[in-house]
């Protein structure tokens, strides 16, 4: 063993370490309502796992080939393989939230709005018609210009 | 207006968590998302049908004039985009 001054210091690990840091961040769900480009955001949540994971092999090379200069052979072996499961659930994650159906028929700009008739939270059932048509502001009458409709998945 | 397989129950606490103040109605057969092609077999929890993510913006005459369809069900309309797209209805 050589005495600790003549270590250097095995920044590719601590660098996977980082990246392995940005991965956990960017799949906090909040981030998405961030105001930022959210289009990169799912391909930055492959990339920097992968990034991670590459830094790891660098680094845990190193230590195991040079261990009497590069420190981190037991760390480094387990923050790799932290970092493979993350980047192989990031890959999973990836597919799994783009898996939506392609609603190929569904109505298209210029098409009219199929009319429904559903419950609303009191168990009235309202019309997507009656909501064009009805009145907004009593006061004056006005209609609605326009209805936006969300569907969302629900189960939350 | 939101819509979604949640039950009214389910979207009344919703409402009253989050402070909404549009109106949230319930289709748990999923019949209007069949109706508008947005069913999502087996999205849901334990293998439920729900609805995909979709938005549409309908004006006054029941004519679509703006829609949003997600690749990836983490990113959706922004508010922005949506008043954006209500501002070009007069």
């Amino acid at each position: 063993m050589p005495p600790a001054d003549q270590y250097r210091r095995n920044w590719p690990l601590w660098l996977g370490t980082a990246f392995l840091l940005v991965t956990v961040g960017i799949n906090v769900p909040q981030i998405y309502a961030l105001d930022i480009p959210q289009g990169i955001l799912p391909w930055l949540g492959l990339v920097v796992p992968a990034v991670a994971v590459a830094c790891f092999v660098v680094g845990v090379r190193r230590a195991f080939a040079q261990p009497e200069i590069y420190r981190g052979r037991i760390t480094g072996s387990i923050l790799s393989l932290i970092a493979l499961l993350l980047f192989v659930g990031s890959v999973w994650l990836f597919s799994h939230v783009r898996d939506v159906p392609p609603s190929s028929s569904a109505p298209k700009i210029g098409q009219k709005a199929p009319d429904f008739t559903l419950p609303n939270t009191s168990g009235q059932p309202v019309t997507l018609n009656a909501l064009l048509s009805m009145p907004i502001d009593s006061s004056t009458g006005a209609r609605p210009k326009a209805v936006l409709l969300v569907f969302y998945r629900g189960y939350w | 207006m939101a819509i979604s397989v949640d039950p009214p129950s389910v979207s009344a606490g919703l409402i009253e968590k989050a402070g909404y103040t549009f109106p949230f109605l319930s289709d748990p057969k999923a019949e209007v998302i069949r109706r508008y092609d947005l069913l999502h077999p087996g999205g849901g929890p334990n293998g439920s049908d729900i609805s995909r993510p979709a938005e549409f913006l309908v004006d006054s005459s029941g004519t679509v004039r703006w829609t949003n369809f997600t690749e990836d069900i983490r990113i959706r309309a922004k508010a922005d985009q949506m008043l954006a797209a209500a501002k070009e209805i007069h």
